[in-house]
């Protein structure tokens, strides 16, 4: 499976794209190529297939719309992560590769979360006390560049392991899959539906919006009768 | 004495400060500051926040003005590496009004009081206009795009291209304003229609959400695209599960969605549930 995907060059190009993914969700940029939607299609080009990264993005990106990346909050980090949930959607053919690719994003993007907190609070040890008597500017600039090369480092572990794991584990761990693809988009459909309400209830919901939501839900309603 | 001028201040001819008359900051040096600031949450941590990237962008600017290397430099950062705080797109705000009190000579107090007035607001401003309205609903245009047939590069090029030219443009618009108003960047703010723009921002991610909601019930997430339509079972099974998340879903950590999925999956997958 490695190597029909590309073998160790595509794992190693998938850890330096979740290194910059890495970089880019907080570090440096912040241009948002590190939303699911956007990592999951360039880990699924790395792959050869982009449109399947896309289609993981897009579901790992419902999730994680209620996530903001607000000051010190601790979130989940989707953009390393989906590499590994585009890995996985490469590597099982058929809507069981959505499904898997979808849980194994999930579950590294919580990881990735974590790992942040890890990172830091170890630059809250790295960088210069600014109560200390002298703070040097060579102080600020190693430590601000140390920093920034563990984060690089950390995304790039993150985006590896969970290319590695949706590439060689997940396929060798399924043991069958019982809806067809119709069933498995309703799967799915219906477990993003509880992050998107939350989503709505986070601008006020139904009772500030009310005619926003059901003007834009009669939009929806025409656009899948016409569309 | 407080009067609104700072020593060197064209407007008080006689008074000197550090830098008499304040010295105009060379292109390159605000370029040099421009780019750092894109990084000026490389080193954020819980104890300083961004305050050693804070250190960092100014670096050039510092070393400029206090002639290279030595005490005076380090003085300086000393000074600037402390607790501060902002939204990464609206801090080059703050870190160009504190160019310009650098290279005007403020005395340090105030450029101190300066940073700590400014953090509060610049950071709650940039959350709603943001994280909570330009990102959520460039997203949410690309997902009702992507729900509607675009293809997958018309989506995801459409989505980095439109955001950015907001992001880079809110950035520039921001670290020029600090430039040029320095201190008084705070009275220029409060003009500004960047609130109302969050608001508004607010009601569009509120319709883009009940656009793609129908979209997503009915046909669902596929490999190749939207599919072809979502069993009634499972339509019904969608709508029960917004409504839960409309009604309760803030108090449902993310953590527990993503064990319910990945349990169900998991399950499927061995084979456990039929």
């Amino acid at each position: 499976m490695l190597e029909a995907a590309g073998g160790v060059e595509a794992l190693l190009l998938l850890s330096v794209l979740g290194g910059l993914l890495g970089l880019d969700q907080t570090s440096v940029g912040q241009t948002m190529v590190s939303r699911p939607l956007v990592a999951a299609t360039l880990a699924g080009a790395v792959l050869g297939e982009p449109a399947t990264g896309t289609a993981v993005g897009v579901v790992l990106e419902l999730f994680h719309l209620v996530v903001l990346p607000v000051g010190g909050a601790r979130f989940p980090e989707p953009g390393p992560a989906a590499c590994g949930g585009a890995a996985a959607a490469v590597a099982l053919p058929g809507p069981e590769g959505l499904a898997a690719g979808v849980a194994l994003g999930l579950v590294w993007a919580h990881l990735g979360g974590a790992t942040v907190t890890l990172l830091r609070t170890w630059n809250g040890r790295m960088v210069p006390d600014p109560t200390a008597d002298r703070v040097t500017a060579a102080a600020v600039r190693g430590s601000h560049w140390g920093a920034i090369s563990v984060d690089f480092v950390r995304g790039a572990a993150l985006a590896g392991t969970g290319a590695a794991v949706g590439l060689l584990v997940v396929p060798a761990w399924i043991g069958g899959w019982p809806l067809d693809a119709r069933a498995t988009a309703g799967l799915l459909a219906t477990a993003v539906a509880f992050p998107v309400g939350a989503f709505l209830r986070m601008f006020g919901g139904w009772r500030r919006h009310r005619w926003f939501v059901a003007g834009g839900a009669a939009v929806g309603l025409v656009l899948v009768a016409v569309a | 004495m407080d009067d609104g001028t700072l020593p060197g201040d064209p407007r008080t001819p006689g008074r000197t400060g550090r830098n008499p008359g304040g010295r105009e900051i060379p292109r390159s040096i605000r370029w040099r500051l421009f780019l750092r600031s894109l990084s000026i949450q490389g080193s954020w941590n819980y104890r300083t926040l961004l305050g050693t990237g804070a250190a960092f962008v100014l670096l050039p600017l510092l070393r400029w003005l206090h002639g290279g290397e030595g005490d005076a430099l380090d003085e300086a950062v000393g000074r600037h590496a402390g607790l501060f705080n902002a939204h990464p797109y609206l801090a080059g705000i703050a870190l160009g009004a504190v160019a310009r009190m650098e290279a005007q000579g403020a005395p340090p107090e105030m450029v101190e009081r300066f940073k700590a007035a400014v953090r509060g607001p610049l950071g709650s401003l940039g959350d709603r206009l943001v994280w909570a309205g330009w990102l959520p609903a460039c997203l949410l245009a690309a997902l009702v795009s992507w729900f509607l047939g675009a293809p997958y590069w018309v989506v995801v090029t459409g989505f980095v291209v439109v955001y950015n030219g907001g992001h880079f443009a809110l950035r520039i618009w921001g670290f020029r304003v600090g430039l040029r108003e320095g201190r008084g960047v705070g009275e220029r703010l409060r003009d500004t229609a960047l609130p109302r723009i969050g608001d508004v921002l607010g009601r569009v991610c509120v319709l883009l959400a009940g656009i793609l909601v129908p979209l997503l019930v009915a046909r669902g997430p596929a490999l190749d695209g939207p599919g072809a339509g979502v069993p009634l079972p499972w339509i019904v099974a969608a709508v029960v599960a917004g409504a839960a998340g409309l009604w309760r879903g803030e108090r449902v950590k993310s953590g527990a969605v993503t064990a319910v999925v990945v349990a169900a999956v998991g399950f499927l997958m061995i084979g456990w549930i039929e």
